[in-house]
């Protein structure tokens, strides 16, 4: 057989790369004493679909996940529009200052972000906008480096003629960016929405530092496990509200693969 | 009249052309501007602020005991054992992990650039983990890894019973490299797959049809022709490897109360962490994140500079020549 040696390589890491996320999913079906048992029991014998209906009900899930839900959707509606406008000015218009400005762009790119974040949190707590959304409204006005380049690459793409002749008609550099290239631009639009809104979805490190516990995201609120009203951890439960919180993103990835994995290879941002 | 028609039209046309570059600054300003406010407001200022902090002892709220301390927590940095230690483990996990995930997703990528079936599936499934957010991925890993009633421990203990490899404290390292190197795979191997897929098949024609094998072809094409793509990534995954710290952090939020991060992954940025959001150490928290920038910016430095021995442009300078 052709590529015999590939195959057998590919299998195992496929079984290697799906054991966490089946593992996950069989655990989360198990009764806690199942995963506590000792020998280990690979299945659970019956899956325990009422784990799932705790997840939800033990705690306000709803209420953490619309948090998430609402933060993620208005730094996402937020960034894309900057993100584009800038990412247009880069590809399009002429200025002095320009090259210089898209040099301090792609020089964010490689500055380690850590080092902003700390500094920007101490301001935002002076300014006393931590425990709200503000900052997360402030990001999104603010653009990102790395969507600002994806949609320069995008917009270089776009041909020339469109705009002379909306130049010739008459028609503004708004009304140009707003109803010429952005209809014109829906891939690059989707990679770039998926990507910042899995980031806010999954983020972790910054609403743990920003928000206390009564305003936190779902991601901060599965990071501790359920616990029972005496206080021992329901980790099965906990994992079952995992999957949950999994979900939406894993469809994001099926609904929007093809520009997840092409909006990867232009910036090297990770999903 | 005539004459005064034929000098007024270039000084019109001139004047055009100057209102219309006038008129395409003043969009490129304001259509950056949002980014470039936001630049100066969230990232310039917050700098500048978080380097005066850096000279001071901020505990993170008081502003009446607020003093001045010079370089005092800069020279504290060098007689901290644990931030040396922590930097010695940031460098120790760097140099396990950046090399690791080259190598894997590189070779993942050479495997699926091959006519195999069901490429398309493979690539989903390995860009998959990137796609679980950490602190559901942790919670995957923990329950693999857990020293009681994780998986390979349980399946382990068929054979040997009461085996209990503490894979998240002593050996955390490894657990921990695991779990970044499932997450991580995916993104590699996608951005090494675009690269091989845009080198010319002519040129590997060309040398099968000299006689070349596949080894030949692969280190005196392949590998020259990916040196540049290689490079992008080698510089991003030190960058990020050095700023880890979401995967250690969450082992111990996931766990007992209380627990502290076991000392095998003791990274650079959990100290700073801790020395920021533990005990409000904010004018020394910044300072050792400004030591964490030079050392990162001095390897990325070191990293350009080895640039010109192993990465191969001749390829985009030739490109460059014939246009």
């Amino acid at each position: 057989m052709r590529f015999g040696l590939s195959y057998l390589v590919l299998v195992v890491v496929t079984l290697l790369v799906s054991l966490p996320i089946l593992w996950l999913v069989i655990t989360s079906l198990k009764k806690e004493i199942e995963y506590l048992s000792y020998p280990i029991k690979i299945l659970p014998r019956s899956p325990q679909w009422g784990n799932y209906v705790k997840a939800v009900m033990l705690v306000p899930f709803g209420k953490y996940a619309a948090r998430s839900f609402l933060l993620g959707v208005t730094f996402t509606t937020l960034a894309v529009c900057t993100s584009a406008m800038s990412g247009f000015g880069f590809a399009r218009l002429e200025a002095p200052g320009k090259d210089r400005l898209f040099m301090v762009v792609i020089a964010l790119l490689i500055v380690p972000g850590i080092v902003m974040t700390i500094p920007q949190f101490i301001v935002f707590s002076r300014l006393g906008l931590t425990d709200t959304y503000w900052p997360w409204v402030l990001w999104g006005l603010a653009a990102s480096p790395f969507h600002i380049f994806m949609f320069r690459q995008f917009f270089t793409t776009i041909p020339r003629e469109l705009e002379d002749a909306a130049e010739v008609d008459g028609c503004g550099m708004q009304r140009l960016f707003w109803q010429i290239f952005m209809p014109n631009s829906k891939p690059v639009i989707a990679t770039s929405a998926i990507f910042n809104f899995s980031w806010v979805w999954g983020d972790y490190f910054t609403p743990l530092i920003y928000l206390s516990d009564a305003k936190t995201t779902l991601a901060v609120k599965l990071s501790t496990a359920y616990l029972d009203p005496k206080g021992n951890p329901l980790i099965t439960t906990t994992l079952a509200a995992c999957v949950i919180y999994c979900l939406p993103l894993v469809a994001l990835f099926f609904l929007g693969q093809r520009h997840i994995l092409r909006g990867v290879v232009t910036t090297g941002l990770k999903g | 009249m005539v004459a005064v028609s034929a000098l007024a039209r270039p000084i019109a046309g001139w004047r055009l052309v100057r209102r219309r570059r006038a008129r395409r600054t003043l969009a490129f300003y304001a259509f950056i501007a949002p980014w470039l406010l936001g630049f100066v407001v969230l990232t310039v200022v917050p700098l500048i602020l978080g380097f005066l902090t850096s000279l001071t002892n901020y505990d993170g709220l008081n502003l009446a005991s607020l003093r001045f301390l010079g370089l005092a927590n800069y020279r504290r940095i060098l007689s901290d054992a644990d931030a040396r230690f922590a930097l010695g483990r940031t460098l120790l996990w760097s140099a396990i992990n950046t090399p690791l995930w080259l190598v894997c997703s590189f070779a993942l990528a050479l495997i699926l650039n091959q006519e195999v079936r069901g490429r398309g599936l493979f690539r989903t499934l390995y860009y998959l983990p990137s796609v679980i957010p950490a602190v559901a991925a942790v919670w995957a890993w923990k329950i693999i890894l857990d020293r009681n009633y994780g998986l390979i421990n349980g399946l382990l203990s068929v054979f040997q019973p009461g085996t209990a490899i503490p894979w998240l404290s002593e050996y955390a390292l490894y657990g921990v490299t695991a779990i970044a190197l499932w997450s991580g795979l995916g993104s590699g191997m996608v951005i090494f797959l675009a690269g091989l897929q845009g080198i010319p098949e002519e040129l590997i024609e060309a040398a099968r049809i000299d006689g070349a094998g596949t080894g030949r072809i692969f280190r005196h094409i392949t590998i020259p022709l990916m040196t540049p793509v290689i490079f992008f990534q080698l510089v991003m995954a030190l960058i990020s490897s050095f700023q880890q710290f979401v995967i250690p952090l969450l082992l111990t939020t996931s766990g007992a109360q209380g627990a502290v991060t076991p000392r095998s992954v003791y990274l650079y940025m959990i100290h700073t962490y801790r020395q920021l959001f533990t005990y409000q150490r904010f004018g020394y928290g910044v300072a050792l994140l400004w030591v964490l920038f030079v050392v990162v910016m001095a390897l990325t430095v070191l990293v350009f500079r080895s640039a010109s021995y192993w990465v191969y442009y001749e390829a985009l300078a030739e490109e460059g020549r014939g246009r």
